[in-house]
């Protein structure tokens, strides 16, 4: 656990500040237990957290698609990917708790209403197509920034990153060959896969966080070796590799304006809705009121079963001291 | 405010020659149920050949940088008798797949006493942080080659969970795309 | 092999599958609604091994008769399904799934350790395989058992009236199809009479040692596979739907 969090009133704050920003300079990673600014700790806290509660609430628009999936590969597939995203919000919760916060405050957090999670799942998964879009798009997004994530200067989120990435390339993988199939399909199954590219493409650019000029906190986290990229930046990637490729497949992107520009070697795209992110953001997404309902419905129906554990616990404890 | 369970830290040895590894925690309810719950979470893919789980209340853990300025924390509630402790050790910042790992095992009166212990015999690398474990509170999944088998292989089997399984999908070579450099995939 | 056994050889792999694809259906039905982030993730692990194992008895058959696993599980219609009548039961609360999962898990060790001695190797082969997932699990349902039945008032009444509910449906399990002597002559499958001796007795100590009584009245015990609860034309109907929804589709 990190004992020592500065502050700038503290004495020692400067000296110790050029320190921690000389070693991560140096490429080093902070550990649990090291001296760092509370302003990274609040930084780290606020992102990993998030980022856990969007992996948990992620697990809903896939999961109900696992009792739907069109053949045996197709949902063992589903089940492990929705496994692993369970076990993303694991490891980063797990990243969060190094920092000193509790899993009980991060969920109460998230149940309340308080916390934020990626705006991206609060939009329906309306058809079996959204399935492989979802990997192909959402998880290419999630990739582009946990790439660069993996770099972080503090080493629990760092680990996590490089795990979660590796698990991320499998999502990614079966979401495009999934759409690609259906691109080459009958009719029926290419319009589903046309329909899901229309209504994901937006949303997965919007996933990647507001303009740079949007982006307060940007600048700190860039300072301190938390991000190594601004959003514009990873947004551009990511639509640098997608957009060639879903024209490849035959499909479609929902933005008149896209072009590639020889010049940059860019894709640039049109104007994106902020409005609606923002609405998303804050809680008038299409499906918000439905996750969150769903996450408390769940806490709400494991508590005896929690409690029962932790009773059976005690009593066995007790016992063994008793011997 | 309700109950996650207690937090366990996780130690995952990858292969027999390997050190146990702390390679991040689970929430469970009681030892078995942590040693249970750690393997679901970090054997979904291959590689392990064993799991060991302690109390993340019972780990006494400090870093180099605490020992120079004589600040160490507390440990936690000391037993009052002799036992064993394990000794586990991280000894690079450098890159960040560096973990605690596991180097040994010792006698000691209290988790202070093994600490001092500790850093007069583990001295083949410089530590940067410490941890240090009452062997009583470190619970192990069995090494018989049946439980190895059930715990640990399966995972291995269950290829359509790596990446490699979907080959190169689409075509690479395209009118729509400019020749990549790195690919950060 | 000849034509008789081989066929009561597909109807039993048949049988088998049904019964895993079904049960990994109601436990699949959890993810992403567990009690704890870390059971969800137990939970799922179960259902992939269980969807896996419905994958290798599939396979089995595939291999006897060129039947197409997925024409199996997304194309018959319910009155064509065999498996058994406790693996549709709707998923009910934690206790319920964790029990009948442990009831299921018990009798499912039990007959892949007798079957990995099977004569037609196919099978003792895949029986060897499937049994080191099996008993992973059925340590993980075990314990919760346990934990359950000792642990609060409330958790005891749930298990108990989920044992109370279940005793019966699980008998099924231990029901031999119609030609399944054949198979047990011929040594290719365990008898189900002598696993079923061993399930009671490893349930029996394991759920009084967890507090519980087995029910006095065992309840409707179902007998033929034919037969299925009303709960499994739902089910199916969920499950195909995506499969069904375009005729001409030739690869999902
Ligand atoms: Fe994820
Ligand atoms: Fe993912
Ligand atoms: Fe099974």
């Amino acid at each position: 656990m990190p004992r020592k969090f500065g502050k700038p009133t503290d004495p020692d704050y400067e000296a110790r500040l050029a320190e921690f920003e000389a070693r991560i300079a140096r490429g080093e990673k902070i550990e649990p237990g090291d001296w760092m600014p509370e302003e990274y700790r609040r930084q780290l806290v606020r992102m990993i957290s998030q980022h856990a509660h969007s992996e948990v609430v992620g697990m809903l628009p896939e999961g109900a698609w696992i009792t739907r999936a069109p053949s045996l590969k197709r949902k063992m597939i589903l089940i492990a990917k929705v496994q692993d995203e369970a076990g993303h919000g694991q490891y980063l919760y797990h990243a969060a708790e190094t920092l000193g916060v509790t899993r009980e405050e991060m969920l109460e957090a998230l149940l309340s209403g308080k916390a934020k999670y990626s705006s991206i799942f609060n939009y329906p998964t309306l058809t079996w197509a959204d399935i492989g879009t979802i990997g192909w798009l959402v998880d290419g997004a999630a990739i582009k920034n946990q790439t660069m994530l993996a770099q972080c200067s503090y080493g629990p989120y760092s680990r996590a990153m490089v795990r979660i990435c590796a698990e991320e390339t499998f999502h990614h993988k079966q979401g495009k060959e999934m759409v690609i199939t259906y691109a080459k399909g009958t009719p029926k199954q290419r319009a589903m896969a046309q329909d899901a590219i229309n209504r994901w493409w937006w949303p997965a650019l919007m996933m990647l966080g507001p303009h740079d000029s949007d982006s307060p906190n940007t600048p700190t986290l860039v300072k301190w070796g938390v991000k190594t990229k601004t959003n514009d930046e990873v947004r551009q990637e990511f639509i640098n590799e997608h957009a060639p490729e879903i024209l490849e497949a035959g499909l479609t992107l929902p933005d008149p304006d896209l072009r590639y520009d020889e010049a940059t070697g860019n894709w640039v795209h049109g104007p994106i809705n902020w409005d609606e992110f923002w609405a998303v953001v804050n809680g008038n997404g299409p499906m918000n009121k439905e996750r969150l309902e769903a996450r408390r419905r769940a806490h709400a129906e494991g508590a005896w079963v929690r409690e029962a554990l932790a009773v059976y616990a005690a009593r066995k404890q007790q016992t063994a001291v008793a011997v | 405010m309700d109950t996650q369970w207690p937090r366990w830290e996780v130690f995952k040895q990858d292969t027999p020659a390997k050190p146990h590894q702390a390679v991040g925690s689970v929430h469970a309810a009681d030892p078995f149920h942590a040693l249970l719950t750690a393997r679901n979470v970090f054997a979904r893919r291959p590689q392990a050949v064993s799991m060991w789980v302690a109390p993340a209340s019972a780990i006494f853990s400090v870093t180099q940088e605490e020992l120079a300025e004589g600040q160490e924390p507390k440990p936690p509630a000391p037993d009052p008798r002799p036992s064993t402790f394990y000794v586990f050790r991280k000894t690079s910042h450098k890159r960040s797949m560096t973990f605690v790992d596991y180097v040994g095992e010792l006698e000691a009166a209290s988790p202070q006493q093994a600490l001092e212990l500790a850093r007069q015999r583990f001295t083949d690398a410089e530590a940067l942080a410490w941890w240090v474990v009452p062997a009583s509170s470190v619970t192990k999944s069995e090494n018989s080659p049946e439980t190895v088998e059930s715990w640990f292989a399966p995972a291995k089997d269950k290829t359509y969970k790596q990446q490699s399984y979907y080959g190169v999908v689409g075509s690479h070579v395209s009118k729509f795309k400019r020749p990549r450099g790195e690919d950060d995939e | 092999m000849n034509e008789q056994v081989k066929q009561a050889l597909i109807a039993k792999l048949t049988a088998l599958a049904d019964d895993e694809l079904i049960l990994a259906h109601r436990d699949s039905e959890w993810t992403g609604h567990g009690p704890i982030l870390e059971e969800d993730i137990a939970l799922a692990n179960i259902a992939q091994d269980e969807l896996g194992h419905a994958t290798v008895w599939y396979g089995l058959r595939s291999a006897l008769d060129g039947s197409d696993p997925d024409r199996l599980a997304f194309f018959r219609d319910a009155g064509e399904f065999r498996n058994c009548e406790f693996v549709e039961l709707p998923r009910g609360d934690w206790a319920f799934t964790m029990l009948r999962q442990y009831l299921f898990d018990v009798y499912e060790a039990l007959w892949l350790s007798a079957a990995a001695r099977s004569t037609y190797s196919p099978l003792a082969e895949a029986a060897a395989k499937v049994v080191r997932e099996e008993r992973f699990h059925l340590q993980h349902t075990q314990a919760w058992v346990e934990r359950l039945g000792l642990g609060t008032e409330e958790s005891r009444r749930r298990i108990q009236a989920a044992l109370d509910e279940q005793w019966g449906y699980a008998q099924q399990l231990f029901v031999p199809l119609p030609d399944e002597a054949l198979l047990v002559a011929e040594g290719i499958v365990p008898d189900l009479a002598e696993v079923k001796e061993a399930w009671l007795e490893r349930t029996t100590e394991h759920l009084r040692k967890s507090g519980l009584e087995l029910p006095l009245q065992p309840g409707y015990q179902p007998a033929s596979r034919q037969m299925h609860t009303e709960h499994l034309w739902s089910l199916l109907a969920e499950m195909q739907s995506t499969a069904r929804w375009d005729a001409e589709a030739k690869v999902w």
